[in-house]
């Protein structure tokens, strides 16, 4: 390209596509490479880029608009649910169309927990966000006939992908369907956030009061945010719901939030990159240690986050860039 | 009205078990600023440690309490030392990770040492006795844990406000470094504040064993109930908690009566309510 | 030894070459988190089974590979379901302790030739799911059923049933209604209370102004029972002679310690007690208690564990240890035997279990410990749930 004779601005915009190109191209790498270490254990990966969209979506408003919520798995239910729901009671099983269904609850479950959550700050905040789950989760215990209750959605039976790939015992379908969602949200949610719109996300995270005297709308842009970060949680639901063809409640917890919350605060918040590591670490850690030993395996999982804030205080991939960055300034 | 009476009674016991056990968390967060999701580990410390006390050597109620506050708070000695010294003044949500990260090896190391069996903690025959107010029985440990509540109450307020180490407190709390400058030395400050905070968890969790029964997930089964309570009353507020505690044990009790079938929604509707009109809790101040 | 030394011989007639194999058995269930009791005791049923009966069938060694799901999961459950099948290449999926993730499970069974025992989720769906479902433990309807009798006969003609908000919960509820109502009683009331309640006042209130003179409970074990069954005393209503009547599940024997003096009395109906009196229970007590270490934490799943080991024993000699789901499943379909709970059979339209359910009464043994007193047998019962779905 003759990026490198244009305007600064430009080369400055080709930098960051390298950069994104790069994300990309290391997302795949991995993927690929999961694919062909762990031919057998697909369902897992599966599960991991699932969640990878729920932290990913986190991170858009933890991580960048400064919002503390224990409450992200609401929109994540809302995206298993609504795509769950559609194909059990109305129909719906193409894939694609559970997908689309998904994202749509998913955004719409953002907008009205934004709504109610941007409301305070701090601890306060927190805590509307913990009521918001609880509410979530007694709702979809209560509408039984719709969702199952406690013994979980089922019945759902996706089509097969594009009328040609099944969903198989192998997982491989949901697999590849997951790792481009993830690969398409993460090229998406890129330019996002470096977009004006993005900037002033993360103008309001350091200094609100300043935001709005030059006149930024900071609850309208915040609620923004929120449906989008719904949309990108409630794809990860969707894609749960038609890996695993079940919906249980666990997908609208507290436990499922306070997870999500420690995953991206392990692989350091503020960078859709943390997000994406800390989900990957944390999951493959508890895969690994809750198979060595299913009865004791939390001691060790506690050690670890212990062990995270005394040696990687910014989160592993913070503390990883930090590093780089020392080790960058020090050569000559 | 004598139903009405009768949940008012309810109401007010379970307020009250609920302010004992979260003031001590009401005590980190508010004056000292770390997010301790760990005081309901530090709760089931104090009840592990009074229900051996009591029921496996046999000794005392009264004995058994203070043994398990002393305990907790020797346990928790190292534990601030070596982890939260590390936290205070750090991003909440680093805080978030540090005190998960103990919770989980706390009820991992009680699952391994003590079991996954619920364990009681004897009390004596004089708390066992029901009695009688004219309309109705309650139990004496209901009015006992009501005047804990009480106790504990007035004396923190009485520590905080009206003596020297209050003043210390608080002006640690407010600035620190200016603390410092001033002689007063901030680490002994936190330290102190730390362990009365955990012993006040210990003792929450003993006196409220009768109705959340000591077992290894208690210290993740009642977390959330515990931070809702405080940050609805507004973090560091004794006054605060203790109506957010009353008022919600009353909304709670008197939703579980009227329609037990949608009592959780009443309990976090009225959350939401709460926080809606008063965004910063009950006895919040402005930053 | 005769039948094992014949198995092994018909192996060695079907197979052509009786070579020893590794039969892996993929167990599921709650080993850790607030439900890790009940994982406990799924592993020591199956550790009892295996010391008794040795770890081999034939020549095949017999291995178990456990995995976590420590709360109802169904999308975790299904994940490690499909880890075993396809990279441990385990013969048989066992365990689950939750219905969601015995659901989620049931649509790989076909797919990857692989019968699945369930050791304990109670609701009746799951056997419908898919034809390699054996079921070793009970339902909810099955043990709740006989209890309406019971309440009957003794002289309560107006209940309150008061349940958990969830699946099992309700399971329960439309059971005892359904019953009692058969037997001419009438439930004046019937209340489903969250499953996060900690304080149970303001319900004991609701039980003493709905006049009714008994009341019917359910909740799962664990910590809330506890709070229930205080609460029932403290407020006065055990006084008020007003009766107490529950499936088993309430006075499990591991919560039997800490519910102490306040269960005294308690009568509930269940599938199993600890204290049965038999020659194959004591034997089996004897083993899981030394398996769990502690013998006081012993109970239900850890029979239904034990059970669903000897169906899977009873395949593996069937089909002579090569993976055969349908031959599996229909060798063990009318399979009789006497289980520590007593004599029991696998249905074989159903492939539930068919057992006595016992009622028993909470009683205090001579050296202070608590126990579930058995002093009335129900014969051969079978599931209700599954006809009262139709």
């Amino acid at each position: 390209m003759a990026l490198t004779t244009n305007s600064g601005a430009a080369s400055l915009t080709g930098g960051r596509l390298t950069r994104d190109a790069i994300g990309v191209l290391a997302i795949l790498a991995v993927a690929v490479l999961g694919y062909f270490l762990f031919p057998n254990n697909l369902a897992l990966l599966t599960r991991i880029t699932a969640i990878a969209l729920l932290v990913l979506s986190l991170d858009l408003v933890t991580g960048y608009c400064g919002v503390a919520t224990l409450g992200h798995a609401a929109l994540f239910g809302a995206g298993a649910y609504g795509a769950g729901i559609a194909a059990a009671h109305f129909g719906i099983t193409d894939p694609i169309a559970m997908l689309a269904a998904g994202i749509l609850a998913g955004a719409l479950a953002g907008l009205v927990s934004g709504a109610v959550v941007l409301r305070a700050h701090g601890l306060p905040q927190l805590v509307l966000s913990i009521a918001i789950i609880h509410l979530a989760h007694e709702a979809a215990n209560k509408a039984s006939g719709w969702t199952g209750g406690s013994d979980g959605l089922a019945g759902i039976t996706p089509d097969a992908l594009l009328g040609h790939w099944q969903f198989d015992l192998w997982g491989r379908t949901a697999y590849v369907f997951g790792i481009v969602l993830l690969v398409l949200a993460f090229v998406i949610l890129r330019q996002i956030v470096r977009s004006p719109f993005g900037m002033l996300c993360r103008g309001i995270r350091q200094d609100p009061v300043r935001v709005r005297a030059m006149g930024g709308s900071v609850h309208g842009t915040l609620v923004k945010m929120y449906a989008i970060s719904g949309a990108v949680a409630g794809a990860g639901g969707a894609l749960n719901a038609i890996s695993t063809q079940v919906v249980g409640l666990d997908s609208l917890s507290f436990t499922l939030s306070a997870e999500a919350l420690v995953m991206l605060v392990l692989g350091g918040t503020g960078s859709l990159y943390g997000a994406l590591i800390g989900t990957a670490a944390f999951m493959w850690f508890e895969d690994v240690v809750s198979a060595a030993n299913p009865f004791h395996w939390l001691t060790i999982v506690g050690a670890l986050l212990i062990a995270v804030v005394l040696f990687a205080p910014k989160g592993l991939y913070g503390s990883l860039a930090a590093v780089f960055e020392r080790r960058g300034r020090k050569a000559p | 009205m004598q139903t009405i009476f009768s949940i008012g009674v309810d109401a007010l016991a379970y307020g009250m078990v609920l302010f004992v056990i979260s003031i001590g968390l009401s005590v980190t967060m508010g004056l000292m600023r770390v997010v301790n999701l760990a005081h309901g580990a530090f709760a089931m410390i104090g009840g592990y440690i009074a229900s051996y006390a009591a029921r496996d050597l046999g000794l005392a109620y009264a004995l058994a309490v203070l043994l398990a506050v002393a305990g907790t708070i020797l346990i928790a000695i190292p534990i601030e030392r070596f982890l939260y010294r590390r936290i205070y003044g750090q991003p909440e949500l680093t805080q978030v990770l540090m005190t998960i990260g103990i919770t989980f090896c706390v009820i991992g190391i009680a699952n391994y040492v003590f079991g996954p069996t619920l364990k009681t903690i004897p009390t004596p025959d004089a708390l066992r006795e029901p009695v009688s107010l004219g309309f109705r029985t309650v139990s004496a440990h209901r009015l006992f844990v009501i005047g804990c509540g009480a106790a504990v109450a007035l004396g923190l307020w009485y520590f905080i406000e009206r003596t020297a180490f209050g003043v210390k407190l608080r002006a640690a709390v407010d600035n620190a470094a200016m603390a410092a400058a001033l002689g007063v030395r901030t680490e002994i400050v936190y330290a102190v504040s730390f362990a009365v905070a955990v012993g006040l968890a210990a003792f929450g969790g003993v006196v409220g064993a009768e109705l959340l029964p000591i077992e290894p997930y208690y210290a993740l089964r009642y977390m959330v109930t515990f931070l809702v309570v405080v940050s609805v009353g507004g973090a560091g507020s004794i006054p605060g908690a203790l109506a957010a505690c009353l008022l919600l044990g009353a909304i709670d009790t008197t939703g579980r009566y009227l329609m037990p079938e949608f009592g959780e929604f009443f309990f976090y509707l009225a959350v939401i309510a709460i926080v809606w009109l008063f965004p910063r809790g009950l006895a919040g101040r402005a930053k | 030894m005769k039948k094992l030394a014949f198995a092994a011989l018909a192996a060695a007639l079907m197979g052509g070459v009786a070579h020893a194999d590794t039969i892996k058995v993929g167990v599921i269930g709650p080993f850790s988190g607030p439900f890790a009791l009940q994982g406990k005791n799924f592993k020591a049923g199956i550790d009892a089974y295996m010391a008794l009966n040795g770890n081999t069938v034939g020549d095949d060694t017999v291995e178990i590979i456990y995995r976590d799901v420590p709360t109802a999961d169904p999308a975790q459950s299904k994940a490690l379901s499909q880890e075993l099948v396809v990279k441990e290449g385990v013969q048989y999926l066992a365990g689950f302790y939750f219905t969601p993730d015995a659901m989620a499970a049931t649509p790989l069974l076909e797919q990857a030739n692989v019968p699945m025992i369930v050791m304990n989720a109670a609701t009746s769906a799951i056997v419908t799911k898919s034809p390699y479902v054996v079921r070793t433990s009970f339902t909810t309807w099955q043990t709740s059923t006989p209890i309406a009798k019971v309440a009957f006969d003794g002289g309560a003609k107006k209940i309150i049933s008061v349940v958990s908000d969830y699946g099992p919960g309700i399971d329960a509820e439309a059971a005892f209604k359904a019953g009692f109502e058969k037997a001419g009683g009438e439930v004046v009331e019937a209340i489903r209370m969250p499953l996060q309640t900690n304080d149970f006042s303001p319900i004991m209130q609701r039980i003493k102004d709905s006049g009714a003179d008994g009341v019917f409970a359910f909740l799962p074990s664990g910590p809330t029972t506890l709070g229930f069954v205080k609460a029932f005393n403290e407020n006065g209503l055990k006084d008020a002679g007003i009766k107490f009547f529950a499936p088993g599940d309430l006075t499990q024997e591991s919560d039997l310690p800490a519910l102490g003096e306040a269960a005294l009395g308690l009568t509930t109906t269940f599938h199993y007690a600890v204290s049965h009196d038999s020659p194959e229970n004591k034997k089996f007590v004897e083993a899981a208690g030394k398996a769990i270490g502690n013998p006081a934490e012993l109970s239900f799943p850890a029979v239904g564990a034990y059970d669903g080991m000897h169906v899977i024993y009873k395949m593996i000699e069937a089909t002579g240890g090569e993976q055969d789901a349908a031959k599996a499943v229909e060798a063990v379909k009318g399979l009789a035997w006497e289980s520590p709970r007593g004599p029991v059979s696998i249905d074989p339209e159903t492939r539930h279990i068919t057992q006595n359910i016992y009622l028993r009464e909470v009683a205090k043994a001579a050296d202070g410990t608590y126990y579930n007193k058995e002093i009335q047998t129900f014969e051969k019962q079978g599931d209700p749930g599954l006809e009262a779905a139709k």
